[in-house]
């Protein structure tokens, strides 16, 4: 598998200094499981799970996706473990107290967020990697690293932090356009949040126009990381079944299974549409 | 009057400019930023006399009625409970312990630090970034990572590393503390199950991880078994040597 990322570690050199020549040069290696520097104290040959990454704004249809590919998954005999973000323990709740003020400011938040990340890595997607499980995570670094990065923080800086990720085994980009987010995210809550819409950004008074610049924004910078780390870009706006027909197809191919037929049950019918 | 130029580490752009990778040559690490404030940083591992002799500096220029305001590491209230949960239930781990003390470095730059200093203060800062790299190293994680993770951080004016002896300094501590914390012991490192010298031997690591700073970042070393106001008169000395302190004098109607 091409690995468009190789070179990411060192990329992130201090300072946002450019990667020196001689690290290109390097014999080729196989591509390690982390950006750069791996996590202190993890063994690779011990993870033997494996890590789904979907990514995709809001109202792409992400979290739809992982309730029904974790059902799929499971009636195939995987055990699965998800992740996503604001739900480790140490900060989850604290992010969601901090969003709740307007005081917060971005390398903060950033900061925040990266530590929600780690804590979630360390404390349940490695002891899930090392038990053989499957990962789903709804949302990973990158949504975390587009954020930051159109509020101005830079792109080397944000991927310095996130180098001691573990590099997803696939990245699923589900892809819509802000005009169609905006019809989901809108119909689910009758409104649109504050952050959602980026209005700590002072993009536009109305908030649909806010809404849209800031998904484009963001949109923009997904398509810079998708070229450097590699997504798999799907169509967001097909329907609920044809995108899990999809992404059902890489994952058993990644993990050898030749069985993708799937049907909802009855619990999770009404997401098939 | 002698414009001060202040530096950061790096670029912090705003949207809509394009950042500073693409646009500057390759070889601008460091981006120079002008405001009006001047920083002075004292560092050192604990009971070096770093804290007292910042003290005697604040009240010297308060008495004086310069523009100054004095800050402090782990003051932030917006990630206190955040760090107060992960100390109580020792739930972190070095990256982790690094990534929330950042985080709430980062509060107090950008909410406390750089507007003083653009708003022309000489603001006294007891710890600062190298309190990070000396401790977080110590606890494994890699130095390089580390400088990347703080170079938001505007570069001091003057450091002031103020080093006593591990053992003068230990003895400061452990006589003055009925218990010494958990993670300020270093016990999640499990170096030993005694927490006296498991503090020992954690706050040796952090000393040589500041002493290999000392040319690097500029550090002005200060013995801190010299007598109290003797070291105080240096200290005096010097900040009036670095700093234009007539900037930060009071106005005169």
């Amino acid at each position: 598998m091409t690995r468009p990322d190789k070179n990411d570690g060192s990329r992130a050199a201090p300072n946002g200094r450019p990667a020196r020549e001689s690290r290109k040069k390097a014999r080729p290696e196989p591509p390690s499981r982390f950006y750069g520097t791996p996590l202190p104290g993890v063994k690779l040959e011990e993870l033997s799970g494996t890590l789904f990454v979907l990514e995709g704004t809001d109202g792409s249809g992400r979290s739809t996706q992982i309730s029904l590919l974790t059902e799929w998954l499971e009636s195939e005999g995987f055990a699965v473990q998800t992740m996503g973000l604001r739900r480790s323990f140490l900060v989850g709740e604290d992010i969601d107290a901090l969003m709740a003020e307007n005081s917060v400011t971005r390398t903060t938040l950033s900061l925040m967020y990266s530590t929600d990340f780690f804590d979630q890595l360390e404390r349940r997607i490695l002891p899930a990697l090392r038990s053989g499980l499957i990962v789903l995570a709804d949302r990973y670094i990158f949504t975390l690293i587009a954020r930051s990065a159109v509020r101005g923080i830079g792109r080397d800086y944000l991927h310095g932090i996130y180098e001691m990720a573990l590099r997803p085994d696939l990245t699923f980009w589900l892809n819509v356009r802000p005009e169609v987010a905006f019809d989901r995210e809108f119909k689910k809550a009758q409104t649109i949040s504050y952050w959602e819409s980026g209005r700590d950004m002072s993009l536009s008074n109305d908030l649909f126009q806010s809404f849209i610049r800031y998904q484009s924004l963001i949109k923009r910078e997904f398509e810079y990381l998708s070229k450097r780390h590699g997504f798999i870009e799907l169509d967001g706006e097909g329907s609920v079944s044809e995108v899990n027909r999809v992404l059902r197809k890489r994952i058993a191919s990644h993990l050898g299974i030749r069985s993708t037929h799937y049907q909802p049950s009855h619990a999770l019918s009404h997401l098939w549409r | 009057m002698r414009l001060h130029l202040g530096e950061f580490h790096m670029a912090i752009t705003f949207p809509n400019i394009p950042a500073a990778e693409e646009t500057a040559p390759a070889k601008t690490a460091v981006i120079k930023r002008q405001y009006p404030g001047a920083l002075v940083v004292v560092e050192g591992i604990d009971g070096s006399g770093k804290s007292t002799q910042l003290y005697l500096l604040k009240r010297w220029l308060e008495i004086g009625g310069y523009r100054i305001h004095f800050t402090e590491w782990n003051s932030s209230p917006l990630v206190k409970s955040a760090t107060r949960r992960g100390k109580q239930r020792r739930l972190l781990t070095p990256i982790t312990f690094s990534l929330l003390h950042a985080a709430d470095f980062a509060d107090r730059c950008e909410r406390q630090i750089l507007p003083l200093l653009h708003g022309g203060y000489l603001v006294l800062a007891d710890r600062y970034i190298y309190t990070a790299f000396a401790r977080d190293a110590a606890r494994g994680c890699a130095p390089r990572w580390l400088r990347n993770l703080y170079s938001f951080a505007p570069v001091p004016d003057i450091t002031f590393y103020f080093r006593a002896p591990l053992d003068v300094a230990v003895n400061r501590i452990v006589a003055g503390r009925p218990k010494l914390k958990y993670y300020e012991a270093g016990m999640d490192l499990g170096i030993s199950l005694d927490r006296a010298e498991s503090f020992r031997i954690f706050q040796e690591r952090i000393l040589s991880n500041y002493d290999q700073m000392i040319e690097t970042d500029n550090f002005i070393l200060m013995d801190g078994t010299v007598r109290v106001n003797k070291l105080q008169k240096l200290m005096r000395q010097i900040v009036g040597e670095r700093i234009d302190l007539g900037q930060f004098a009071p106005k005169k109607k």
